[in-house]
């Protein structure tokens, strides 16, 4: 465990093969493989240093700040003055892989490389590029992939231009190509008057460069790649536009379709009213991720992936203004829905009759011929009978054509799910947006051909820097087991209670305790308390008895509960199970403590920082050296010697390759506090015990939430098979002394202090 | 008469120390090891055990340690 440590805090050096395992690429198969050479891989480890001596390093190579090796990773020196243009262009080129603070590594995968093309930059501009940026002569191995990975990425274009499809390409022969295809040449609408030959609608479309790579390029470049470019097209069929897409991609004829979306000469979708409003100023990388999606006047589909609290729904409503067309926006609960009606009211100028809410309980009429309709992903895929009323909006919603297509959270979203969404709305252009674009089940590649590719990446150390989000201290508190929980945590017999017995050590609470104690005394913050396992949640609400929030609270009671946390100087911690985790909305928090979690999740991980990233405070002093330089505090508890310690450094991962860095903390609480904490003699730690021992078999897993982080299943009747007593309230815990009411419960079970009695009782019980 | 048994003195934190006690009971009678449990940090046990314990530990340990795959 010492070395665990050491391992986190360095820089990784691995192997190239490592990298694509979080990245976005289709080698999943492979990187099964990978895992299971694993061991064959580790024992001939010195055969894995690789000899980079006959890179040719160019005279002024200290001026440049990348190492490019033939294998497709890349080093970004990120204290070179270069590096806000260099990053830039990596990122578009490039799969993130370890960000820390002062090397970069990230890999050229095919599907980054579809991404650059994607966004307007050809394969000579990357090559060139990239070469003037490295430190060596470029190989030749990268050249060659470079190559071979755009020839086809980007040629061919689908355009919806007055509601008719055109196939787009600058270059004729790959429209042939295309067309000696059956279905393809089915598929297209030949214009009467030209039959036979193969003849190309020829226009004209100004040039395009993606800014800010232009100070890179020698003049001459800059010249001949602003100049007009001719487009050829042919027309489609719109009902086959699906098979038509389907045989360009990779598998078939290979010539993968961009889509774009010409709204300035949309004539046949009326026009929403809408504008920014002048104070909502986007930040730069706000300004960046937008200028990628709207590169050359048209809207492309794509996502854009910007950390919690950094501004991702004021890029989403700017992306709404610009194009100015019917909106759908979708996301993953009936809270985040109204967050994004507010959301649209407050930046946008856009009239409150032009937007509508869709949601189970709360479902607005469109009026006009154009507007904003805010619903989430289950309102629209749901497969189930509906209510009358609900089955005219989404009949509305079905023969509409939208403008945009706004998703919001789109790693959550089951594939099939947005396939379902993306086949019922027709829809312009999408734009995806996420904080943590990592699944566990590496499905990311989906959303690739259902959305589009990664428009943007914000960095989220620059965003620190930059004050824009947050400055987070990150820890990891070590807490001992006590002899008597380990005993029975080692136990065959309990392997099933395990996590209840990691998760209820008495070490922990303390730690917890002294926590809250700590952050809520002298730091007047407000905290999150995160539990996953239900047992460990009410165990430790009640007894510290603070107010708590789970699958099985009421929409009422929540809405109450944060309401008194935002707004009460009583109400400064709350316990929340996973329900917390995505899009409820506590600005207020700066500080988390987590004290069980999901297993290995490293996107639940990175959300739940997400809920302390707003920044707070003045701008100035989060800045480096300002009054606060951390202003916001992630705990993670965790038991050692136990599972926990494996899932806890799993789960950090994520936010490792942020370049975030984790604090180890092991004399938690100090000694001298010690008495004054719960759970401080032996005969309560082993009252506990038993409890924890004699928790119900549904209490001690993961809370499941039926459909999970979505807000309907939150509020409907669940459904549970469970055993006869437990129903009928004699499942062991309930005999046990304490009310199931919030707040008051764990009340003193000694006697109390006839002095400091009421003085209206002190008389009766004289 | 004063009783002399060779053994091996073990001196570990709390948690290993029920470790070892958890294996001792696992393991029939006739390998029981312990021979006194001093307190909870101490242990006198059977000499020839140090390279069983040792491995049981380190791969105790491996199973609760994260390595990121490379």
């Amino acid at each position: 465990m010492a070395g665990g440590d050491g391992d986190r805090a360095r820089a990784p050096k691995r192997h190239k093969s490592s990298a694509p395992s979080r990245s976005i690429d289709e080698t999943a198969e492979l990187d099964y493989t990978d895992d299971v050479d694993d061991d064959v891989r580790d024992a001939d480890r010195e055969v894995k240093k690789r000899d980079f001596t006959k890179l040719e390093l160019k005279p002024d190579h200290a001026n440049r700040p990348l190492w490019a090796c033939a294998d497709g990773r890349i080093f970004l020196e990120t204290f070179s003055p270069l590096y806000k243009q260099a990053y830039d262009f990596l990122i578009a080129i490039a799969e993130p892989v370890c960000r820390p603070e002062s090397m970069h590594e990230y890999n050229l995968t095919p599907h980054s490389l579809y991404a650059a093309v994607s966004v307007g930059l050809e394969t000579s501009t990357i090559i060139s590029v990239m070469s003037k940026l490295s430190k060596t002569k470029l190989p030749r191995e990268i050249i060659d992939f470079i190559h071979a990975s755009t020839a086809n990425y980007g040629k061919v274009k689908l355009v919806l231009k007055k509601n008719r499809y055109f196939v787009e390409s600058p270059f004729p022969e790959v429209l042939k190509t295309l067309l000696k295809d059956d279905i393809i040449c089915r598929a297209r609408i030949s214009p009467e008057d030209s039959v036979g030959a193969p003849s190309f609608t020829i226009s004209k479309t100004a040039g395009e460069m993606a800014s800010g790579h232009e100070d890179l390029l020698d003049g001459m470049e800059l010249a001949a790649a602003t100049e007009d470019k001719e487009t050829h097209s042919f027309e489609i069929d719109p009902s086959q536009v699906e098979n038509v897409k389907q045989r360009c991609l990779p598998n078939a004829l290979n010539f993968p379709m961009l889509e774009e979306y010409d709204f300035r000469n949309d004539t046949v979708n009326p026009d929403l009213e809408m504008e920014l409003k002048p104070q909502a100023r986007p930040r730069p990388y706000q300004e960046k991720s937008l200028s990628k999606m709207f590169g050359n006047g048209r809207a492309r589909s794509g996502i854009i992936v910007l950390p919690c609290g950094a501004g991702k729904s004021l890029v989403g409503v700017s992306a709404a203004c610009r194009i100015k067309k019917s909106c759908l926006c979708l996301a993953t609960n009936a809270v985040s829905v109204d967050q994004w009606a507010f959301q649209f009211k407050l930046w946008s100028t856009i009239k409150d009759e032009h937007i509508s809410r869709f949601t189970s309980d709360n479902k607005e009429k469109f009026r006009g011929m154009a507007g904003v309709v805010v619903t989430t992903y289950n309102m629209v895929a749901f497969g189930g009978k509906r209510s009358e009323d609900s089955e005219k909006i989404i009949e509305e919603i079905r023969n509409r054509e939208w403008g945009l297509l706004l998703m919001d959270e789109v790693h959550v979203v089951p594939a099939h799910m947005f396939r379902k969404v993306i086949s019922i709305t027709k829809s312009h252009c999408k734009l995806g947006l996420t904080a943590t674009l990592v699944r566990e089940d590496e499905r990311i590649t989906d959303l690739n051909f259902l959305i589009g590719p990664k428009l943007y990446e914000a960095n989220w150390l620059d965003l620190v820097k930059g004050g824009f989000i947050a400055n987070v201290q990150c820890a990891e508190v070590w807490c001992p087991m006590t002899k008597e929980f380990f005993a029975e945590y080692l136990k065959k017999e309990n392997s099933k209670k395990k996590q209840v017995l990691y998760a209820m050590n008495p070490n922990k609470f303390r730690a917890c305790e002294f926590l809250i104690r700590f952050h809520e005394q002298q730091r007047g913050d407000k905290i999150i308390v995160f539990a996953d396992n239900l047992f460990a949640l009410t165990s430790y609400a009640m007894k510290l008895r603070k107010p708590m929030i789970y699958g099985s609270t009421s929409h009422v009671e929540r809405t109450r509960i944060l309401h008194q946390f935002k707004n009460s100087s009583d109400v400064n911690t709350i316990f929340l199970s996973k329900v917390g985790d995505n899009s409820i909305d506590i600005p207020e928090a700066n500080v988390i403590i987590q004290i069980s979690s999901h297993a290995g999740s490293r996107r639940q991980e990175a959300q739940r920082l997400g809920r302390i990233l707003r920044a707070k405070g003045k701008h100035q002093d989060r800045m480096a050296g300002g009054k606060e330089e951390y202003n916001a505090f992630f705990y993670s508890l965790v038991s050692t010697d136990t599972q926990e310690m494996y899932y806890s450094t799993k789960r950090q991962q994520f936010l490792i390759d942020q370049g975030y860095s984790f604090k180890v903390i092991t004399s938690l609480p100090p000694p001298e506090e010690l008495p004054n904490l719960k759970y401080y003699t032996l005969n309560d730690q082993l009252e506990l015990l038993a409890q924890s021992l004699s928790a119900r078999d549904d209490m001690i897993g993961i809370e499941h939430l039926e459909e999970d982080s979505d807000g309907k299943a939150l509020m409907k009747a669940r459904r549970s098979a469970g055993s006869m007593s437990a129903f009928s309230g004699s499942g062991g815990m309930v005999y046990m002394e304490y009310s199931t009411g919030k707040g008051k419960a764990g009340a003193s079970k000694k006697p109390k202090d006839p002095s400091k009695r009421h003085y209206l009782f002190k008389k009766r019980y004289q | 008469m004063v009783n002399a048994i060779k053994g091996l003195f073990i001196s570990c934190d709390v948690p290993m120390a029920q470790f070892i006690v958890n294996l001792n009971a696992s393991m029939p009678a006739s390998d029981k090891f312990i021979l006194h449990m001093l307190d909870p940090t101490h242990m006198f046990v059977q000499p020839h055990v140090a390279d069983m314990i040792r491995s049981k530990i380190s791969e105790f340990r491996d199973q609760n340690s994260y390595e990121k795959p490379s």
